[in-house]
């Protein structure tokens, strides 16, 4: 049974992007950042909060080899925290890798950036990872090069690197204090030997913080990715953290570990928990500071195709690509269109004066600050919410507060609803979904059946189908509002349960 | 005397580009040694080459059939502790 949707028939959301602001936050992620870097990553879907609804990216799997060993990963299924990409993935030669860039490119044209994240490690397959910069540098100039690497091989790469006018890397930095290392990394490949525990994990700091510096010097543009690893490193992040800030990198990315025991890892088969999302939501506040945290990473595949969040890889296999026909030229001048449209749409978005969704908070708040709130939302994109609870893979969070609201992060869920006979399995996957969404009192979504809407509520979760097709911004500060209305944000700060009883 | 690969090799390409010898090829199911080019790295390093990158425990043998890389060695699981692991998989 399906309950009543209010204002279904509202007039189409605005397409694409959301409505005011960025989703990240009322404030643009990038408005700290000086002009120049600015430009760099106004269009680059895993820098800019912003530009991930907007702009595409896509991976390509040139790089086989890695030369370290982390307790995460299980290179007979390749990486399971950087990617999933199992025994199914495509390996390319840098030859096959051009071709299904050209070609998606030239069918998606959102894509802004190409990137070469594995496998394995792109540098410790400095071969292939460059030959495919040369060629697509030469022949698809409009398009960024970025890689991402466990740093061991950076030092050495770096001239080659910004050669090939690779403008962003990304660099996979879980410690800086190699007895915190020797429990990440059993071992490292270095001067033709195999170098195990501390004295490996010490080798493999010192070139990741080189690496990191020697880009910084060359105004290559630094995004540090930490895996979050409880009992491990948690704690130690922060430091990170602060130093990989104080050295000038940009952005930092904190992302839990992914521990199943199926993917056969170290810490999958021993036990090892990931965190928990409202452990690794404290860990990135701590860790903001002055530097803004990538919240809405995806860590998706090394062979990822589209926007983040989407994976449109099987439109592109390399039998599939064999028969489309491109006219290169062609691509490029609809990627330009296709870009400055998008970049008019951004510009008139930014022009526009933010909503006034504060002011009824302010009038209502009597002097203190209600409490900030969680939300869950559906959404398939376009920073409206647009989708149906049960067909959620994932769910956006974000804190309502009286600042205003603020994207946290993503959850992934199992699929609720798959239709038909897969249904049986509801309720236990419903179980999962709620757990997932622990520490959330609302989850918004375009609709929303009567059986699981019983359970949320059970659980303390407000189901609400009531903003289908709004802008999630507005319709979290209206549910906000409603709470606040509702005398539901006094109960928790001690200053209001003074105002309570007054 | 050489080295061989084993059908536990997952083919992760490591090895290949670092054999002195050029004595690793592609193939399949898996990667293999080209007996006649494999000196076990003698007079060139220390150790092995492509058994000081590979990944995967017991995908390497010696001449006398045992692991460069036996189990445990590599990523620090125990093998019971390993076969543990995957007979409750299996059991689900």
């Amino acid at each position: 049974m399906e309950l009543k949707v209010l204002g279904q028939a509202e007039p189409e959301a605005p397409k694409g992007g959301c409505s005011a602001g960025s989703c990240g936050s009322t404030d643009d992620q990038l408005s700290h950042l000086p002009e120049d870097i600015r430009e760099k990553v106004h269009n680059h879907p895993c820098y800019s909060e912003e530009a991930h609804h907007y702009f595409a990216r896509m991976h390509v799997a040139v790089a086989p080899a890695c030369n370290i060993q982390c307790h995460y990963c299980n290179r007979k299924y390749d990486c399971a925290n950087e990617s999933r990409p199992g025994v199914v993935s495509e390996l390319l030669t840098p030859d096959q890798a051009v071709k299904k860039t050209m070609a998606v490119a030239a069918n998606i044209p959102q894509m802004t950036v190409l990137g070469i994240a594995g496998p394995g490690d792109p540098l410790a397959n400095p071969e292939r990872t460059f030959a495919t910069f040369r060629a697509l540098s030469e022949q698809a100039p409009d398009i960024k090069l970025c890689v991402s690497t466990n740093g061991l091989a950076l030092p050495a790469s770096v001239d080659e690197l910004a050669k090939h006018n690779i403008d962003h890397v990304t660099i996979t930095i879980n410690c800086v204090d190699p007895e915190v290392g020797a429990k990440i990394y059993p071992w490292i490949f270095w001067n033709n030997r195999r170098i195990k525990g501390k004295k490996g994990a010490k080798i493999l700091i010192e070139q990741q913080q080189k690496g990191l510096e020697m880009l910084v010097e060359r105004g290559i543009l630094v995004k540090v990715n930490s895996v979050m690893i409880p009992g491990v490193n948690d704690e130690h992040l922060k430091e990170v953290s602060r130093i990989v800030k104080q050295k000038g990198a940009f952005l930092h990315n904190v992302m839990p570990l992914i521990a199943e025991a199926e993917h056969g890892t170290f810490y999958g088969v021993m036990g090892q928990r990931g965190p928990k999302s409202s452990e690794l939501q404290a860990l990135q506040d701590d860790c903001a500071g002055d530097m803004n945290m990538m919240r809405h990473c995806r860590q998706c595949r090394a062979d990822a195709v589209g926007l983040l969040g989407e994976d449109r890889g099987a439109e592109f296999t390399m039998d599939k690509i064999e028969d489309m026909e491109i006219d290169y030229t062609a691509a490029m001048e609809k990627r330009a269109q296709v870009h400055a449209a998008i970049e008019q749409e951004l510009a008139a978005k930014q022009a526009k004066p933010q909503a006034p969704a504060l002011v009824p908070l302010e009038s209502l708040g009597g002097g203190s600050k209600p409490r900030p709130v969680l939300m869950a939302v559906a959404t398939t994109g376009g920073g409206v919410i647009n989708q149906h609870f049960g067909h959620a893979r994932e769910f956006l969070v974000y804190e309502a507060s009286a600042e205003g609201v603020r994207f946290i992060g993503h959850r992934k869920v199992d699929l609720y609803c798959s239709g038909g006979d897969t249904c049986g399995d509801g309720e236990s996957v419903l179980g999962g979904i709620i757990n997932t969404l622990e520490g959330c009192e609302a989850v918004l979504c375009a609709k929303i059946g009567y059986e699981p809407w019983e359970m949320l509520e059970e659980a303390g979760i407000q189901p609400n189908g009531e903003h289908a097709m709004e802008p999630i911004e507005d319709a979290v500060m209206a549910v906000y509002s409603e709470m606040l209305e509702m005398g539901k944000l006094d109960a928790k700060t001690d200053d209001q349960e003074t105002q309570a009883t007054a | 005397m050489a080295l061989k690969i084993i059908e536990s090799c997952v083919n992760c390409w490591a090895c290949e580009p670092l054999c002195p010898n050029q004595a690793i090829y592609e193939a399949k199911p898996h990667f293999l040694i080209d007996a006649k080019k494999c000196t076990e790295c003698e007079g060139e390093f220390a150790d092995a080459q492509c058994a000081s990158i590979c990944p995967i425990e017991g995908a390497i043998l010696d001449a006398l059939d045992e692991a460069l890389n036996p189990p445990g060695s590599l990523t620090g699981i125990p093998p019971e502790r390993m076969a543990e692991a995957m007979a409750e998989l299996q059991a689900h």
